[in-house]
């Protein structure tokens, strides 16, 4: 890094790629907020109101819709989590075999969100392999419905199937920086794996762990396209009800109060972890 | 080739003063070591030299020209590096810069004809016995043998100023000998004026026609290797180059060209090259290896118990207490002398340096 | 009694050997189904001769053939959908490109008040919830004429591949040791050869990185290309997604997954291989 301080012109290179960014998500949420409270509507009745946030503030199914895409969110990224740490923790260090189990557990990563929900899909359908071979083991007696099932595991084990090598690449570049002495010094001083567990690879993992606690559950919260092949007839994700109120229902004003609920909560989720993070980590995260 | 000469130079980041009012000289192809502690501001010097930094105050001038506004391309100086800095990659679509390449560097941005490019790398690589190795790439080769590189492509240039910024902290022991008994040669054959830049006292000492020792942004002493090793001037550079035994003393008197002093640890009669009043306190330093056990003639005669005795090898390494006063002390390796010995010293009168 | 205690430890560390090939033979094992076999069924599905439905309670289908990929060539809008993506691909990219290296150029190698803050800025098309940005970004669209347009598409692809380009390309600029841009400028290297010779040169690996990275994220975009593209423009993403719906037709499904998925696998597998390094969570390793 170059130590003499830089002046104004630094600035002008971020234009092409931040201010590219910054333009186009900063007018989105812009037409989203201002939308929400009846302004440049589509129907041309430009006017403040908060009709539409009292409407839907009152609105039981709206209700269910966010519950549902919070209770998505939060289960999906502990899925996530806990079916990649054990990963992470295995793989932290080579070994044989280990360079072929990490290009196995990737493959996920490379296969698009909504082809990973087909290839779910499939397998759990009513008459999909696990049905098939949990009735031929005898181990129910007819198939079980787990697709379109009205609790959404369907679409957590979607998410967690597709997640798993994302969180896992992130757990692993936080635990690549626990140095061997750091457990040797433990082992050293009569710590078993367990505490190792506890007290060295939890607590250093745990900036990872929480960043990609935040990225999955902004996924899962947020999502559309998963739910709506996956999810329960009803209540639909936020996200669906959104687009449905937008583009079926042409009622843009009401699908942008959703918009901004989505936006709200990804913030507040995404703040509560962050001084989560400080706190774990004494300020340093 | 240029003369360089340093006036008050001053620079500062943010707040901190890492090089205050420096003013050296450093004559035409003079090899002149700036010596001290990290953080005493020899390497941001070395830096201002290059054009890296812009001094504060003060002027930079190569011969009689200010460069102070003098961007580092322009001012023909060649630097060598503490991690090489060799070139891994030519261009986008030629990957791998080797060797060759690398020494070229700074022949290809000045332009030169491609026959004199060629005629003078080969020379370098004769220079630096790196014949043969011309197709290799940097990470094929050893340490040693990349600073080789990083000096080739440093000297092909003709550069008016060499400047070495720790070249040989990356090396391991044997080889830093090795490679800086080459640079001394090599400079001394093409006759460049260098700055050498360095915290280890021995490379210093041995590599140097002047040393610059620096503590927190001033020079503490400039001389020639002899002189700064044994004439320090300071406790600084007393303390920081080799080992010293540093106390304080007064006079009592005189006894024709010696003085006699009053020390912690007894009486002395030193040869202090001039005279002090009578009853002046100093502060007084001499090196472990002036005292060592009495044998039979002249100095002055201490008698201490052995704290510790330290086979070195080459020499015995003791810790003497002297009437309470804790002292290093040296005798032959022979010596058989162990801790709680009583032993008797001698110090020679000329050994005292009075530190400022 | 030295001896006892040698030969506990040898046996220690072989019950710690028998226990890590037990416990690399399981993860193996877990992951071989869980990964293997939800794409071994999208294959045979794919591969089902249609006189021949596979239906309960048969474990493997009667007879294979590849009359359904044929039928899905024929008689769907998939040929179209692939030129659409990997027109829209290719272009977005090169587009990301330029705007990303100005940008990762400072980000990596200047020093700047509010830079935390802008690198977490660049995270935002990532951040935010993508049906929303869709959404109403198509609101905008629609103002400037740039919805149901091949442009507009492209300029929304660009903006969901720009995160990953800025990032990787960020962090190779700052793995550039500035000893040896001291070192070029020392021999006079002059601005253009300082880019030409090692900027470029040395941000390669990444460049190479973010451009895969932009590329497999344009092909597999959905939101954004749902409500801004279609009906207009349909890529591989949104055709799988209508036989997902209404009409689900498993077989054609089958298909379209595998032609949506194999080339992303092999080009991101082929970038691992080669770069031997892991430039994505290099990037998005930290917020």
């Amino acid at each position: 890094m170059e130590r003499q301080r830089v002046g104004f012109s630094t600035y002008l290179f971020l234009i092409p790629g931040v201010g590219f960014i910054v333009l186009f998500i900063g007018s989105s949420i812009f037409i989203t907020i201002t939308q929400s409270f009846g302004l440049f509507s589509v129907t041309g009745t430009s006017q403040f109101t908060i009709d539409h946030w009292v409407a839907l503030l009152g609105d039981r199914e709206s209700l269910d819709s966010v519950l549902f895409s919070l209770k998505m969110g939060f289960l999906s990224s502990a899925g996530t989590i806990l079916f990649a740490f054990p990963l992470a923790l295995f793989l932290r260090k080579g070994g044989t075999g280990k360079r072929f189990l990490a290009s196995l557990v990737k493959i996920p990563l490379f296969i698009p969100a909504l082809v990973s929900a087909f290839l779910i899909i499939n397998l759990i359908s009513y008459h999909g392999i696990v049905n098939e071979v949990l009735v031929a083991l005898n181990l129910i007696n007819r198939p079980l419905r787990m697709l379109n099932d009205r609790f959404g595991w369907g679409v957590v084990g979607i998410q967690v199937w597709k997640n798993v090598p994302f969180v896992l690449l992130i757990l692993a570049s936080s635990l690549a920086s626990i140095r061997d002495d750091t457990i040797d010094a433990a082992r050293n001083l009569g710590a078993g794996a367990i505490q190792i567990l506890a007290k060295i690879f939890i607590p250093l993992a745990m900036p990872g762990i929480l960043v990609s606690a935040i990225l999955m559950f902004i996924k899962a919260f947020g999502d559309f396209a998963i739910t709506s092949v996956a999810g329960p007839v009803y209540p639909p994700s936020i996200a669906l009800r959104m687009r449905n109120t937008a583009s079926l229902f042409q009622e843009w004003d009401k699908a942008a109060v959703l918009g901004v609920i989505i936006i709200l909560t990804t913030l507040v989720v995404t703040w509560l972890y962050a001084k989560l993070a400080e706190f774990v980590t004494g300020g340093e995260g | 080739m240029s003369k360089l000469v340093l006036e008050e130079l001053t620079k500062r980041f943010d707040n901190i003063v890492a090089v205050d009012k420096i003013s050296l000289e450093v004559a035409e192809g003079e090899f002149v070591t700036l010596l001290g502690p990290s953080g005493c501001g020899k390497t941001t010097t070395l830096r201002t030299v290059a054009g890296f930094y812009k001094p504060d105050e003060g002027r930079v001038k190569f011969n009689e020209r200010v460069m102070n506004d003098v961007p580092p391309v322009k001012r023909n100086t060649a630097m060598c590096f503490q991690s090489y800095a060799l070139f891994p990659h030519m261009n986008v679509w030629d990957p791998h810069m080797n060797v060759w390449d690398n020494i070229a560097f700074g022949l290809k941005m000045r332009k030169l004809p491609s026959q004199e490019q060629k005629k003078r790398v080969s020379e370098a690589l004769g220079i630096l016995s790196l014949e043969g190795m011309e197709k290799r790439k940097p990470g094929q080769l050893s340490g040693g043998q990349q600073q080789r590189v990083a000096l080739a492509r440093a000297i092909v240039t003709q550069p008016d100023i060499l400047l070495f910024d720790e070249p040989l902290s990356n090396l391991d022991a044997k080889l830093r000998v090795q490679v800086r008994v080459e640079i001394k040669e090599m400079q001394k054959r093409l006759g460049i004026t260098s700055i050498y830049v360095t915290h280890d006292q021995d490379e210093a000492l041995a590599i140097s026609d002047r040393i610059v020792v620096m503590n927190q942004g001033r020079i503490e002493q400039v001389g020639d290797p002899q002189e700064i090793y044994l004439r320090p001037r300071t406790s600084f550079v007393a303390g920081f180059i080799g080992l010293a035994n540093i106390f304080k003393a007064r006079i009592l008197g005189f006894e024709g060209n010696l003085t006699l002093l009053s020390a912690p640890f007894g009486a002395l009669r030193v040869d202090l090259g001039r005279s002090y009043p009578i009853g002046a306190e100093l502060d007084l330093s001499f090196r472990p290896e002036s005292m060592s056990p009495w044998t039979g003639v002249g100095g002055n005669k201490l008698k201490g118990t052995i704290l510790h005795a330290i086979f070195m090898g080459d020499a015995m390494d003791l810790f003497v207490d002297v009437a309470g006063h804790r002292l290093r002390a040296r005798a032959g390796s022979a010596a058989r002398i162990a801790a709680g010995d009583e032993v008797e010293f001698s110090i020679p009168e000329s050994t005292f340096q009075v530190l400022e | 009694m030295r001896r006892d205690e040698f030969t506990i430890t040898t046996l220690g560390t072989q019950t710690r050997k028998n226990l890590y090939i037990l416990l690399a033979a399981f993860f193996i094992l877990v992951q071989l189904v869980w990964v293997g076999l939800p794409i071994l069924m999208t294959v045979l599905w794919s591969l089902v001769h249609p006189d021949y439905p596979w239906s309960y309670p048969q474990m493997f289908p009667e007879k294979l053939s590849f009359a359904q990929w044929r039928f899905v060539f024929r008689y769907t809008n998939i040929v179209r959908a692939l030129k659409t993506s990997y027109s829209v691909a290719p272009l977005s990219v090169l587009l990301a490109f330029f705007l990303a290296l100005p940008t990762a150029y400072a980000l990596g190698r200047k020093k700047f008040a509010g830079k935390k803050l802008f690198m977490t800025l660049v995270l935002l098309p990532i951040i935010m919830p993508g049906m929303v940005v869709a959404l109403f970004l198509s609101r905008v669209f629609t103002s400037f004429g740039l919805a149901q347009s091949f442009f507009g598409l492209v300029l929304a692809h660009t903006l969901m591949g720009l995160p990953y380009m800025i990032r990787v390309l960020t962090t190779s600029f700052e793995a550039i040791p500035q000893d040896v841009i001291d070192a070029a400028e020392n021999l006079g290297a002059t601005s253009f050869s300082k880019i030409k010779d090692i900027f470029l040169p040395m941000v390669r690996p990444g460049l190479l990185a973010g451009m895969v990275f932009a590329f497999t994220t344009s092909i597999e975009e959905f939101n954004l290309t749902f409500i801004i593209g279609t009906p207009t423009f349909e890529t591989v993403p949104t055709i799988l997604y209508s036989f997902l719906g209404y009409n689900f037709i498993r077989t054609n499904a089958s298909v379209i997954a595998l032609i949506m998925m194999v080339p992303n696998i092999l080009m991101l597998f082929a970038v691992e291989r080669i770069l031997k390094s892991d430039y994505l969570s290099a990037s998005l390793g930290k917020l």
